[in-house]
């Protein structure tokens, strides 16, 4: 057994592993955030995707070993306190969550991209969200989504400010 | 009609779960002293087991039990019972269960697996029907006559590798080619693919000691899967409980009793001990089923004006290594063959031929775009020897009211406007190119109809359970599984109008338990909003027949002379006599406390009416029952260096009777586009020779990206009320798919003029037709 402490959606927590899991696996079974989904262990289906020092991260690709003092953030961490975040918000005001499994992977990695990015294009966008897969929308509810995701998240952030 | 809630758009009642991450899958599911399956396949696709050692893999750290078949009776199924949870004596797929370790971990399970040693007898391994129905083929099946069917339509041929065979006679087929002035003749080919729903299947399974046995799974059909593993383990099936939360989309292979079955007998081996087992995506590719594999060969018929005189045609199904679940596939394949056109006579043949191959099962239309394509692309090679636009030719031939399809069912006007879809269409892109080339490209268009029924069982039914509750709000009980296709926002939607209250006072299910879910034969065939909604109305109405009884005893009117408003019962002609609903829904407590009148819930279902076995003999009859047709069209270009094709616009057409839910009606045409699109272009299934799979993986299994979408997409719904259906809507959620490969491949002909006749076709594909064509534009060249 090994252990190492990280930051889990602003709490920090000491993690004790065998050694070769995935992040995926540790969120999933140790922690028991299941809101974020295995689909392929590939990278290739981007349902897994996380948010890891502020960056959209596959977690079925990291080894949990190398995250020592890391700042991890699910989907789960995205709501606080029952509201939900913008982005989330947004979603359900675009009809964009359909069966919903892709949707925590979609929704993490646009809001790494909106936090470094506030004014992403569209290019940007659609580029961003082309390494997630998604079977049920044909994807132009999701792009609908990100758009309306993109204004609420920036009136949020002007709102704080 | 005007209505207050359907035709308008909703707020799907799940979606805060599912965008909050909150939204329970079956992995995410943890049971108390919960174990973990991990299975072993085979090192051959068809071979005989010799022995199986487990005695290592018993001694394992954290292994409970090792699971072999031999404790198997008999095989299971719906259809053609010849299915087996795990391999007996042989295996017949690269896929298929031999072994299976229950362990206190997954990485316990997995690390004793490779402590099972199996030796295995090899045999000659059949990808493809053709191969497997040659003569001296080795027998996937060795003895098929002793398989139990439900019908003589799913009797299988012992002493071959057929499965099941059908066969379609209409009118008089060579007086049929006698009278044509023309005809084609070709073969056409649809791959197999898989459905690939993004989350993979996963199953838990409970064997409580008082024998009951729990199950928890990513299914659409709960009471199939209750039916079946009840029939296998020789229990009552009341004694069989399923629970279906969130399912992560299905497209078909979530259908059929999938993964139960194994799961069910592996946990068999440990009474009071729930097993769960979660498919890698690998495993979800080799170990459930595939969808498509047919072959056909189609010969067509018209006179020189254009008018078809006769359709035959042969399907040869490759339907894996065990045909119940693929038997229908076939069957509907044939049933179609005539797509959107009339034939005055028709002889058409089925085969299922048995091949070394995963199972296959539904996927997404299934039996539909396989012999629609055939017919699309037969149209379009007609019409060219006709010297006539396909779709001039495509037009006069449409099965309108009062014509009959190849099964022999007549079509009313009620079923559905095909030319409207397909003028909607070729305004949306017209048949004339402004450009058939430039310095990149070629250009082409391509058009295709569309048409499907739900060619479900004929007693397939749907439920509905309405509870009314004391403050007047109702709490709505289906067993749909709403897999991302919006059912449940639609059954809210038609519960608002049929109950005239708002959707806020209207909670729908959001799990399905078989214990308390009405029953319902599967969420399949495109029919949730057709039969649920029809239940829906007839439970509703029911509900309020029965608080206007309750009313009556206060009101002291007769029924028949009171009215209801959501919120009222009042009378018809002195509205100010009335009573609130709240207070007569668990019937109504008098001054003194003594209460009169019925508790308001009711229960009450749905089945397409008339729908029967198709005829011994010539096997037509009404198997569909309710009809959807539509137009899809695409103007394409490919680049003359690379073959690469692009889709600049794609239109589709569908008559849906009445729009329910607009925003979902649109998202199920664009994600069906899409996959219709993956299924023509990238999407397949490739085995190599031992029957090993090329590519089980979701980095060589191309799924659609953002970035395979066409430029543009035309959606444009006709509302031609349907007859029997609910506000006289129609079925919509597969049709999406059925026109797109052959618009596409009809538009390829167009810009390069070249018949591709099988799918994929990959840009190396089209490189290679231009080569072919001399069309390959170098770019050294330029």
């Amino acid at each position: 057994m090994q252990n190492i402490t990280v930051t889990i959606n602003g709490e920090k927590k000491e993690v004790f592993f065998e050694g070769g899991e995935t992040l995926l696996e540790i969120i999933r079974d140790n922690l028991n955030l299941t809101g974020t989904k295995y689909g392929c262990g590939q990278g290739a289906c981007g349902a897994c995707t996380v948010v890891i020092n502020g960056e959209a991260k596959k977690s079925c690709m990291v080894l949990f070993r190398r995250l020592d003092s890391a700042e991890i953030l699910t989907i789960e961490g995205l709501t606080k306190n029952g509201k939900l975040h913008p982005i989330q918000k947004a979603f359900i005001d675009a009809d964009a969550v359909h069966c919903g499994f892709c949707t925590p992977g979609i929704i993490m990695e646009l809001y790494a991209l909106f936090t470094k990015n506030p004014d992403a294009t569209e290019e940007e966008i659609k580029k961003t969200l082309n390494a997630h897969l998604c079977r049920c929308t044909g994807y132009l509810p999701l792009i609908d989504a990100a758009k309306i995701a993109q204004k609420y998240y920036k009136e949020s952030l002007r709102k704080e400010a | 009609m005007e209505y207050k809630y359907i035709g308008k758009d909703a707020k799907r009642p799940n979606a805060v779960e599912r965008v909050s991450g909150r939204a329970i899958f079956v992995d995410d599911i943890k049971l108390p002293q919960m174990l973990y399956a991990k299975i072993l396949y085979p090192k051959y696709a068809h071979a005989k087991i010799l022995s199986i050692d487990t005695s290592e893999a018993e001694k394992m750290q954290g292994v409970v039990k090792v699971v072999t078949g031999k404790n198997i009776k008999h095989p299971f199924g719906d259809c053609l019972h010849d299915r087996l949870p795990m391999a007996v004596d042989k295996v017949r797929y690269i896929g298929e269960p031999v072994a299976a370790v229950i362990a206190d971990t997954e990485r316990h399970a997995r690390a004793a697996l490779s402590k099972i040693k199996v030796e295995y007898k090899p045999f000659p391994v059949y990808t493809d029907a053709l191969e497997a129905l040659k003569k001296d083929a080795a027998l996937i099946h060795e003895h098929s006559e002793k398989y139990f069917y439900v019908s003589p339509l799913y009797k299988p041929t012992p002493g071959t590798n057929i499965a099941i065979s059908h066969e379609i006679k209409k009118g008089d087929i060579e007086n049929g080619f006698e009278k044509a002035d023309v005809t084609a003749e070709d073969e056409f080919y649809f791959h197999h693919m898989s459905s690939v729903a993004i989350e993979p299947h996963a199953t838990i399974a409970l064997h409580h000691i008082d024998g009951t046995l729990e199950i928890w799974t990513s299914n659409v059909g709960p009471f199939a899967v209750r039916e079946q593993v009840a029939e296998f383990f020789g229990k009552n099936i009341s004694d069989v409980r399923v629970h279906i939360p969130h399912i992560g989309g299905c497209f078909g292979y979530k259908s059929d009793p999938g993964i139960e079955p194994l799961v069910a007998y592996i946990a068999s081996f440990v009474p009071g001990r729930p097993v769960k087992l979660r498919l890698t995506r690998k495993e979800d590719f080799t170990s459930t089923f595939i969808g498509r594999g047919i072959r056909a060969h189609i010969k067509v018929g018209a006179t020189k004006d254009g008018k078809l005189t006769a359709l035959e045609e042969t399907l040869y199904l490759s339907t894996g290594a065990y045909a119940d679940t693929g038997s229908n596939v076939l069957i509907v394949s044939v049933q179609t063959s005539g797509g959107v056109y009339y034939f005055p006579n028709a002889h058409v043949k089925g085969y299922s031929a048995y091949t070394n191959t995963p199972p296959v099962g539904a996927l997404r239309a299934y039996g539909h775009p396989e012999s629609e394509f055939a017919i699309e692309r037969i149209m379009n090679i007609l019409a060219r020897k006709l010297k006539m636009s396909p779709n001039e030719l495509r037009k006069k031939n449409y099965i309108t009211e009062g014509k009959t399809n190849v099964v022999g069912e007549k079509f009313k006007k009620s079923d559905g406007d095909l030319l409207k879809c397909t003028d909607n269409v070729l305004e949306a892109i017209p048949p004339k190119l402004d450009v058939k080339e430039d310095d990149k490209f070629y250009y082409g268009v391509g058009y295709a109809g569309l048409i499907k029924a739900p060619k479900a069982a004929t007693f397939a039914s749907k439920g509905c359970h309405i509870k009314f509750n004391a403050d007047g709000t109702v709490s709505l009980n289906m067993a749909g599984g709403d897999v991302g296709q919006g059912l449940w926002t639609v059954a809210r939607q038609i519960a608002a109008e049929a109950l005239k209250m708002s959707p806020d006072k209207i909670r729908v299910y959001n799990e399905i338990d078989t214990q308390y879910s009405p029953w319902e034969w599967q969420t399949v065939g495109s029919m949730f909003t057709f039969q649920g909604g029809n239940a829906i109305i007839r439970a509703a109405n029911k509900a309020i027949d029965t608080l206007k009884r309750n009313a009556s005893l206060v009101l002291k009117r007769d029924p028949d002379m009171l009215k209801y408003d959501g919120e009222y019962v009042y009378d018809r002609s002195y509205p100010d006599a009335r009573i609130a609903v709240k207070d007569i829904c668990r019937g109504y407590i008098t001054k003194d406390g003594t209460t009169v009148g019925e508790i308001v819930d009711v229960t009450s279902y749905y089945r397409l009416p008339g729908v029967q076995n198709p005829d011994p003999e010539t096997g037509l009859g009404r198997t569909g029952g309710s009809y959807t047709m539509g137009f899809q069209g695409c103007k394409v270009k490919i680049d003359k260096q690379t073959g690469k094709i692009y889709i600049d616009q794609f239109a589709t057409s569908i008559d849906v009777g009445k729009v329910i839910y607009p925003k979902g009606a649109k998202a199920q045409v664009l994600g069906g586009v899409l996959m219709g699109i993956g299924e023509t272009l990238m999407e397949e299934v490739r085995f190599k020779e031992n029957g090993e799979l090329a590519n089980p993986n979701l980095i060589r299994y191309k799924l659609p990206r953002i970035e395979d979408l066409p430029a543009k997409q035309i959606i444009k719904f006709v509302e031609t009320t349907d007859a029997t259906g609910p506000y006289g809507a129609r079925g919509l959620g597969e049709h999406p798919l059925i026109g797109v490969a052959p618009a596409i491949l009809n538009a390829i002909y167009s810009a390069i003029g070249y018949d591709f006749k099988e799918v994929p076709v990959t840009s190396d594909k089209i490189k290679k037709a231009l080569e072919e064509k001399d069309l390959l534009k170098n770019s050294k060249e330029d």
